[in-house]
């Protein structure tokens, strides 16, 4: 595999290298209260990173920063991604940190990793992300909490009796986390199901992408395309929301379960939507030299990131929309368009937020008031649009998606090779709870 | 010669006839046996429980792997094992036998996902100054035997019973006068509840009373109830790890037993290669009050020869 330029050289301090892919390995993902019901976000990133590491033959190596994140966290797992590292067959003095933002955590740790990388900070790196759904940490509630710490604090019996006193029944009552927005109180489903009408998307577009996602991937398992990119953990080998015979007709079924208040123009089923998932995900990258030292392959460039944010608590955008302002900006400052783009990676929390996004980049109006330009963004080619499956088949364990769609985009590229004489490029998009987006910018090696 | 069973014998039911048969050999018999049965148990068919395995890991403060931790294969194991300890020729009791040491070969990982054959035997018994001694060897093989995958080799010692024909009771001679023992700089201090032998008792299936509470352990001569030695194991070699858990191997030898509740200081020292490769660790516990030692012992990358 050729590169464009000769770059390739070892990053003096202040200059730019490059930073790679490597490989990625996750482990298949699980309908929450499934395969991985009793597994801990802890048990689930140790596994992505043993097949990691069992992979590329890192036992004994010294990575030169991991990183990784959960949404749904345990307070006692502050420390989550360096416990994963304890645990695993790397040394000990691999540094480690959690993050967090949102469905875009996975995201966000490869780009923030690799920017250290190109700065020549460090020679290799894994970013990655998991979540639990399933095993959910439940806190007590305000109440009890305050009562506990002031008992905590009483210095005589009589004055802990007195707080004691002050408990009452409720309190009891334990405090789930939820998928509600904290400053609108609406689900992220209700949300979209705001956007989805706003954008006019209609149910059977949306399962049809439901379907093509479903189909994409049941294909790419066949072909064998996730056998280096997956590890079986648990007993399952493929991810337990897949249904390869699927149709339109039974999706069609399917009542809708947000937007029920929008009367006939409720759209969204639990077909066309993502359910909660468990799952894991880690992507192995580094410098060239790193890569070449250690006779690793190197699929694709990690070229550039973009995040975005948007207002939906005063309702100007959907909670889910940012990406459509990141892409613009990304590509711009590396002056491309979509044609020059020939896969891309949208994360589907819902196909409406798919449908929406693509809509909105179509539309002539909306590209002239709101991202600047002389007119519509551009069209997606559907043909080019996440051909082997995203989450609506394989599920979405928040933290752990961005980790999915990094490697296996870079599989993609580094198989596609060269198009036209240039290295073929993918854009991979992801939005995330309170109205963020995460993008970025990959090209084949 | 041996003896193969269709299923795991039930660990409570061991528990119970070995006391009824603890009673029955001492109204029974005046000469003891002096030989071990020469017969091997074996279990075929055998998986691990995934609930249970998660279970095993998460009081070990451990992610909970498709690879069976160490500790686990022995709780599977051990029926097994305690099988051959309660047949009706066996000449030692089961209950109130004291685990001296574990050596432990891993030739494979073993998946929850295998299907494992069992096999057990006693061999070398000897006399020993506080009783008489009694290994027990257990092996893990794949499905129809022909691979070995973990074997386990466990020394107890059976306080107080002398048997004919082997060694005498007799003071520790002079020469062999253990080495005072100067604590070093604990690595880890692990503060145990006098729950822990309950807790690890529901994950390992362990229920042997000296382990229970303070009560049942007095029933047995304790004064207090003791931590499992094979909970010790597991932590102390779970902690340590092995980059390859297809080719390790450790071994441990009990000192003092840890009375619950207790605070127990441990010591881990790595042995490495030139280029930073693991090649093993050493450890050591003991009592953070008393100083005496609890037990001691190593893991090492790679395995002794089958």
């Amino acid at each position: 595999m050729s590169s464009p330029t000769a770059e390739n050289t070892t990053a003096r301090a202040g200059t730019i290298r490059k930073a790679v892919v490597v490989g990625g390995n996750r482990i298949p993902f699980a309908r929450s209260g499934g395969a991985y019901a009793h597994a801990s976000n802890q048990d689930m990133l140790t596994a992505a990173l043993d097949g990691l590491v069992a992979r590329f033959g890192l036992q004994d190596e010294s990575i030169g920063e991991v990183a990784a994140g959960a949404v749904l966290k345990h307070s006692r797992d502050f420390n989550l991604t360096r416990e994963a590292v304890l645990g695993s067959a790397l040394l000990a003095t691999t540094p480690a940190y959690d993050l967090q933002q949102a469905c875009a955590t996975g995201m966000e740790a490869v780009i923030g990793l690799s920017n250290k990388i190109k700065l020549g900070q460090i020679d290799s790196a894994i970013a990655g992300g998991v979540d639990s759904a399933s095993d959910a940490p439940i806190a007590v509630s305000e109440g009890l909490r305050a009562i506990l710490l002031d008992l905590n604090r009483a210095k005589t019996m009589a004055g802990k009796v007195k707080i004691l006193g002050r408990l009452r029944p409720r309190d009891l009552a334990p405090d789930t986390p939820s998928t509600g927005e904290p400053r609108t109180g609406l689900s992220m489903g209700e949300h979209q199901a705001l956007t989805t009408a706003q954008w006019k998307i209609t149910r059977q577009a949306q399962d049809e992408l439901a379907l093509a996602s479903h189909k994409n991937l049941a294909a790419a398992y066949d072909r064998h395309f996730f056998d280096d990119l997956v590890t079986p953990f648990r007993g399952l080998t493929r991810d337990s929301n897949l249904r390869a015979d699927s149709s339109l007709e039974k999706l069609a079924k399917l009542k809708p379960v947000f937007g029920r208040n929008l009367g006939d123009a409720a759209t969204m089923t639990a077909g066309n939507s993502t359910p909660l998932t468990d799952g894991a995900s880690t992507v192995l990258l580094a410098s060239e030299d790193w890569a070449r030292d250690h006779e690793l392959p190197m699929l694709a460039n990690v070229v550039d990131g973009e995040a975005a944010a948007v207002d939906f608590v005063h309702g100007r955008d959907g909670l889910l929309m940012a990406p459509v302002f990141a892409v613009p900006r990304l590509l711009a400052r590396n002056g491309l368009t979509f044609d020059d783009i020939d896969y891309f990676e949208i994360h589907e929390a819902f196909a409406g937020t798919v449908l929406s996004t693509l809509a909105a980049w179509e539309d002539e109006e909306f590209g002239r008031t709101r991202l600047g330009l002389d007119g519509a963004f551009g069209t997606v080619d559907r043909s080019k649009l996440n051909i082997n499956g995203s989450s609506l088949a394989a599920g979405h364990p928040f933290a752990a998606t961005g980790g999915r769609l990094i490697a296996t985009l870079a599989k993609m590229l580094s198989e596609r090779g060269l198009v036209d004489g240039r290295p073929a490029r993918g854009l991979v998009s992801v939005c995330a709870a309170g109205g963020q987006g995460v993008v970025a910018l990959l090209e084949a090696r | 010669m041996e003896n193969v069973l269709t299923e795991m014998p039930s660990l409570s039911k061991l528990y119970v006839n070995a006391a009824a048969t603890a009673a029955m050999k001492r109204l029974a018999r005046s000469v003891p046996v002096v030989a071990l049965p020469t017969r091997a148990l074996e279990v075929r068919g055998v998986t691990a429980d995934l609930a249970k395995l998660t279970a095993f890991a998460h009081l070990l403060g451990k992610p909970a792997r498709d690879v069976l931790p160490s500790g686990y294969i022995h709780a599977l194991a051990f029926p097994v094992a305690m099988g051959v300890m309660v047949q009706d020729d066996f000449p030692l009791p089961l209950l109130g036998m004291v685990h001296l040491r574990n050596q432990v070969d891993h030739y494979a990982a073993v998946r929850f996902t295998d299907v494992l054959t069992i096999r057990a035997w006693a061999r070398d018994l000897a006399g020993h100054r506080a009783g008489t001694q009694v290994q027990l060897v257990v092996e893990v093989r794949n499905s129809d035997g022909t691979a070995l995958l973990w074997r386990g080799v466990s020394t107890y010692l059976a306080k107080g019973i002398y048997l004919p024909g082997l060694d005498k009771p007799s003071p520790r001679p002079a020469g062999a006068q253990r080495e005072p023992f100067s604590a070093p700089q604990p690595t880890a201090q692990w503060r145990l509840g006098v729950d822990t032998g309950r807790a690890y008792a529901a994950v390992s299936g362990d229920f042997n009373p000296i382990h229970l509470s303070v009560l049942s352990a007095k029933a047995l001569g304790l004064r207090r109830s003791i931590a499992h030695g094979m909970y010790a194991a597991s932590r102390v070699v779970s902690d340590i790890g092995s980059p390859k858990p297809e080719a390790f191997s450790w071994d441990i030898a009990f000192e003092a037993p840890i009375f619950l509740p207790a605070t127990v200081s441990v010591h881990i020292a790595d042995t490495r290669a030139d280029d930073g490769g693991w090649l093993g660790s050493e450890f050591t516990a003991w009592n953070a009050r008393s100083a005496r030692v609890h037990f001691r012992g190593s893991v090492t990358a790679g395995t002794t020869q089958p």
